[in-house]
């Protein structure tokens, strides 16, 4: 009988500290032919097993252009990500998928990609960014603007660091006000400002947007206001989901079906929804 | 494929307890729920009973089930299949609007993926149904497309013809290979006969039209009527678990000991204030109107728009129980007003 709650099990080969609250985990599976086998597009999401305390719902934070293994980042908030937290290098958790639809990075080609993410919300705007570098030549400008709360909430921190000593990147990081510390060189201020004073140009441009609800709400204006269409602005939803197979039933908003309909939109797309997300 | 024959009673007993015998489950309504049948004289086959309180839904698609097990040791973790045994199971005298039930539900559990789960105990079934001659004010098949002698979702279709008498529709390629070993027991029969019977029913009138309300629904995401309802509701989910159709479900694990436990696809509903709360505090569903509006309209329109079919039997438990006397028919058939 095909299972389809059944998970693959990959070992933790690595975990990275990304701020005091928020971690990487670099996986591998077990099953040498899942590794092989495992392939998925950016801004695809999976689910994650702590086995005693159930599943969590992340994108892949990890390129599909780097295959040996896949990473998720995830912040510590309910009871599995407490549980993943709880565990040590060469532990065993679970993965399905990879569910829902991705970024159209083969229609973005010839294009400035302007990326604008907040929080965790950098992690799948991290995984479109490495996969566009991997492919570099197909892309031209390529902005990114990316928002943390506090300096010490900065994730990816490393690869920001390689972002930064690239030419062919314009790479502006900022933390809220209030956030930065005295050493702290980058910008101060809330994305949507931030986002007004860079004013990217909006001409041949795909957005990827990614953040916290009230980021998107506030960042949308300035893009209009600098001309950007809304069937331009790619960011991501991120309704509660169990089984990520279009059956649990609730994570749907109108008859759109987050985990499989989504979880990439165009906010002209969003727009059309019914409002309760 | 619609053939149709006559059969006694106490031959039909007798197919029972043949079915019984061979090992296979057989269904039947009782008062609260269709119960497994021991012994045949447990069986009523009484068409102006009222729908049971539940449907058979759990037998299909149960209300806690494993769907695998897990055992770990210092690091690692070992996982463990479970597979689904596909044993027949008889349903007799289902009402018409149970019978079109997993028809409904199927297209949710395979589109895109498979849940085999349902459908090996799906492919299983054989639903016998039967011919429904009582209605209550709570009762409204005869708006969503079906009738009290609708043989949608049937195998085998009986029309109780006298005391002692049924029709017997053979429905399905299902149920014609079901019957076949019992021939003997069925004889040719008058076709009027049983024309009769179904023309003269008695039917709940028809109280709202279909196409209405899904239009409604469209235009009204933002109503003043949700409010009114969401401040009755006790979002207490008794509508969906006893609806025939409703699939929410939850995955959770449970550990029984230390090192070992399963991981459970568990009834859930979508009335329940933390159905859709995010880790992080939010929800999007946050309040009961919400929740309700996100009810009616799963049913009568999401479903419809995603696989053309609504997504309610018009069975009435939703309503019969309800605590607060919520009564889906009337909601829908007055939303205009």
């Amino acid at each position: 009988m095909n299972n389809i709650y059944m998970p693959h099990l990959a070992e933790i080969k690595e975990i990275i500290d990304e701020s005091p609250d928020t971690r990487t985990f670099r996986l591998r599976f077990k099953d040498e032919d899942t590794s092989d086998s495992f392939e998925f597009k950016a801004g695809q999401f999976a689910e994650y097993s702590a086995f005693g305390d159930g599943e969590s719902t992340f994108c892949i934070a990890s390129s599909p252009t780097r295959k040996d293994f896949i990473e998720c980042s995830f912040k510590v908030y309910g009871k599995v990500t407490q549980a993943l937290y709880r565990l040590n290098k060469g532990d065993t958790i679970g993965i399905r998928g990879p569910y829902g639809n991705w970024f159209p990075l083969e229609d973005m080609k010839g294009k400035n990609l302007l990326f604008i993410a907040g929080g965790i919300g950098i992690a799948p705007v991290r995984c479109v960014i490495d996969n566009a570098l991997d492919l570099r030549d197909d892309f031209k400008d390529i902005p990114i603007i990316c928002g943390a709360r506090s300096v010490s909430d900065i994730i990816y921190k490393q690869e920001i660091k390689e972002w930064k000593a690239r030419s062919d990147l314009k790479t502006v990081i900022t933390v809220d006000p209030g956030g930065e510390t005295k050493s702290w060189d980058g910008e101060v201020g809330f994305v949507p400002a931030v986002v007004e004073k860079t004013a990217p140009p909006s001409d041949n441009t795909a957005v990827i947007l990614c953040g916290p609800p009230v980021m998107i709400k506030f960042t949308m204006p300035v893009l209009t206001k600098l001309g950007f269409k809304d069937e331009d602005v790619y960011t991501t939803l991120e309704n509660r989901m169990k089984c990520g197979l279009g059956k649990c039933g609730r994570c749907n908003i109108g008859n759109v079906y987050v985990c499989k309909d989504g979880p990439v939109f165009t906010y002209a797309q969003i727009k059309r929804l019914p409002q309760e997300f | 494929m619609m053939e149709e024959k006559i059969i006694s009673r106490d031959d039909l007993l007798k197919i029972c307890k043949d079915v019984i015998e061979k090992g296979h489950t057989l269904l039947s309504p009782g008062i609260a729920e269709y119960n497994v049948v021991k012994d045949v004289s447990q069986i009523k086959l009484d068409a102006s009973a009222l729908p049971t309180k539940t449907s058979y839904k759990s037998y299909v698609f149960p209300k806690a089930e494993p769907v695998l097990y897990y055992k770990r040791s210092k690091s690692d973790v070992q996982l463990i299949d479970v597979n689904v045994d596909g044993k027949n199971i008889i349903i007799l005298g289902a009402k018409p609007c149970d019978t079109n039930s997993l028809n409904i539900m199927k297209h949710l559990f395979n589109w895109d993926y498979s849940d085999e789960f349902f459908n090996l105990r799906e492919k299983h079934f054989i639903t016998i149904g039967l011919m429904c001659s009582h209605y209550d004010e709570y009762c409204f098949c005869t708006s969503i497309g079906l009738s009290p002698v609708s043989e949608k979702g049937s195998d085998i279709f009986l029309i109780p013809l006298d005391k002692n008498n049924f029709a017997l529709r053979i429905v399905t390629e299902k149920g014609k290979e079901f019957i076949e070993p019992y021939s003997e027991f069925l004889n040719t029969v008058d076709e009027t006969l049983s024309r009769q019977v179904t023309e003269n029913v008695k039917q709940p009138e028809v109280a709202f039209d279909c196409k209405e309300v899904h239009e409604w629904l469209g235009s009204n995401f933002e109503n003043p009527k949700w409010e009114g309802i969401g401040n009755i509701c006790l979002s207490c989910a008794q509508c969906a678990f006893v609806c025939p159709v409703c699939h929410c479900f939850d995955i959770v694990d449970e550990d029984y000991s230390y090192t070992e436990g399963r991981r459970m696809k568990n009834w859930d509903g979508c009335q329940f204030g933390n159905f859709t709360l995010h880790a992080s505090g939010h929800n999007p569903r946050d309040i009961q109107s919400k929740r309700y509006r996100q009810r009616v309209n799963h049913k009568f329109r999401y479903y419809v728009d995603k696989f053309g079919e609504i997504f309610c039997t018009g069975c009435g438990r939703c309503s019969r129980g309800c605590p607060v006397s919520i009564d889906i028919k009337e909601i829908v058939s007055n939303c205009k007003d």
